[in-house]
């Protein structure tokens, strides 16, 4: 019975031909691969990637409740042997964050109090959109999610994407009904990051690791990092907020700054997208130019 | 009367190694995060690439492979043709090789898997790495792998008991 194939039925029929097809379809698929090379987000291949997901994704979105809770019952095991050492830091950090919350309710007010003055400008309000995470890519290379939300509920590709934690990723591809999220730690993943009290600039860039690393774009001659300060998002090139937790300075080798990111990738279930728009510049509402309009002379030089 | 009926299962038989590829693609992009994410999930795809170009590729021809691996690419959000290429050249290799595994006992065909596997991964890390510019982490995919190897015997079993009772008895 082990002796699978000695039937002649199984025999070897069509040989030639259909090694042909198959030489023909390595050649289309060599193709496909140089092709998407050099041309990573061809329209093509994007509606191609988005449909899929689209056609997947009512699938996904069912079948994904249950293995979130089959991952629960199997997935946590180191929780249940540490569970008392987990205890004592959650009450340690809950003292902490009590000091916090009273220093927020503090500042709320102060807050509060400068709104009220008349000059105050409000900044345009970001509209989160909540997605639950439906599918994962999981692929020794690739790392992405699938969320259930998509062009439906103005989701758009670059938006960001971020979790209780901090910051996971953004969007690269959007269905109707579903959007696929770049996480950080993709080779493709690019975020303009600071660190704080640093001042360092510089691009956070995915390397398939857990840790990913900024390659500094402007900051001090010797750059120096210590660990454990904090790293945001700096907003360069307008496509995310400033000011979006990533995580914190693991350690520094040489020129290459290490990051322990926030977003925990085996926990994240509930994802916000943040759907920022960068403040144009020249709105014709004239409500982006506030200085400008009240001053009432603006520099002709810089139109 | 029963024409009908017999042509659609005719087409069932021959399109189930198939559409076996695809729902192993498709647990692929499952959320399953077992031990903390430390579970990796087997890529079922290549198994039944293997299983059918030895015991019976004319269920599984080179379009389907084909497909199978561009239905991966799309849902993976990886270079597209990356996946089609790694299968192909997979099947090209079983096939070049399937006088000697067939008939042979399964141990003897699991290491050919082993192998074909081994191959599979080199290809692709060495593709990746051309791709990013960068000499990638070897680990994961080697996990992945060394999980897809293990799993082998389970789902060649099932998969051949399928072959034999259902696919091809008339």
């Amino acid at each position: 019975m082990e002796f699978l194939g000695q039937d002649r039925r199984e025999g070897l029929g069509r040989r030639s031909n259909s090694r042909f097809i198959l030489i023909l379809l390595i050649l289309v698929s060599i193709l496909l691969l140089l092709s998407s090379l050099y041309s990573a987000q061809a329209s093509v291949f994007k509606k191609a990637r988005e449909g899929v997901i689209d056609a997947a994704s009512p699938v996904l979105e069912f079948i994904a409740g249950p293995i979130a809770s089959v991952n629960e019952l199997f997935g946590y095991v180191s929780d249940y042997f540490r569970v008392l050492e987990q205890n004592e830091a959650l009450r340690q950090e809950n003292a902490e964050l009590r000091q916090w919350m009273e220093e927020a309710l503090e500042l709320r007010s102060v807050v509060a109090a400068y709104e009220g003055l008349q000059t105050y400008k409000a900044p345009l309000e970001a509209k989160p959109i909540d997605a639950f995470v439906i599918g994962e890519a999981n692929d020794a290379f690739a790392r992405s999610m699938i969320v259930n939300a998509g062009r439906g509920s103005n989701v758009e590709t670059g938006q960001a994407v971020v979790d209780q934690n901090g910051l996971v990723g953004r969007i690269v591809d959007t269905g109707v009904n579903a959007s696929r999220v770049l996480l950080l730690t993709d080779i493709q993943s690019r975020v303009p990051v600071y660190v704080e009290n640093a001042d360092i600039e510089g691009i956070l860039v995915g390397n398939t690791r857990d840790k990913p690393v900024i390659s500094i774009t402007a900051g001090p001659e010797e750059a120096a990092a210590q660990p454990g300060q904090r790293v945001l998002t700096s907003g360069a090139g307008g496509a995310l907020p400033r000011g979006l937790p990533v995580g914190t300075v693991h350690r520094q080798a040489g020129d290459d700054i290490v990051i322990g990111l926030y977003a925990n990738y085996a926990r994240t279930r509930m994802v916000r997208i943040i759907n920022y728009e960068f403040p144009s510049v020249d709105a014709p509402s004239g409500d982006a130019l506030p200085i400008a309009a009240d001053e009432g002379d603006p520099a002709p030089a810089e139109g | 009367m029963g024409y009908r009926a017999e042509n659609l299962l005719r087409l069932a038989k021959s399109a189930a190694p198939t559409l076996l590829g695809f729902l192993g693609v498709f647990l692929l992009a499952l959320p399953f995060r077992f031990f903390e994410g430390w579970a990796p999930t087997p890529i079922i795809p290549l198994v039944v690439v293997f299983f059918w170009s030895i015991y019976g590729p004319d269920l599984l021809p080179s379009v389907s492979v084909f497909f199978i691996g561009l239905l991966q690419d799309l849902l993976m959000g990886g270079p597209i043709g990356l996946w089609a290429v790694v299968y192909l050249i997979a099947q090209l290799i079983v096939l070049s090789q399937r006088s000697y595994f067939i008939g042979r006992e399964q141990r003897v065909v699991w290491i050919g898997f082993a192998l074909a596997a081994a191959t599979s991964s080199l290809m692709l890390w060495l593709v990746m790495s051309l791709m990013s510019g960068v000499l990638l982490p070897v680990v994961p995919l080697a996990l992945q792998m060394v999980a897809t190897v293990m799993i082998y015997p389970l789902f060649a079993a099932v998969f051949s008991e399928l072959h034999r009772r259902v696919l091809v008895e008339a």
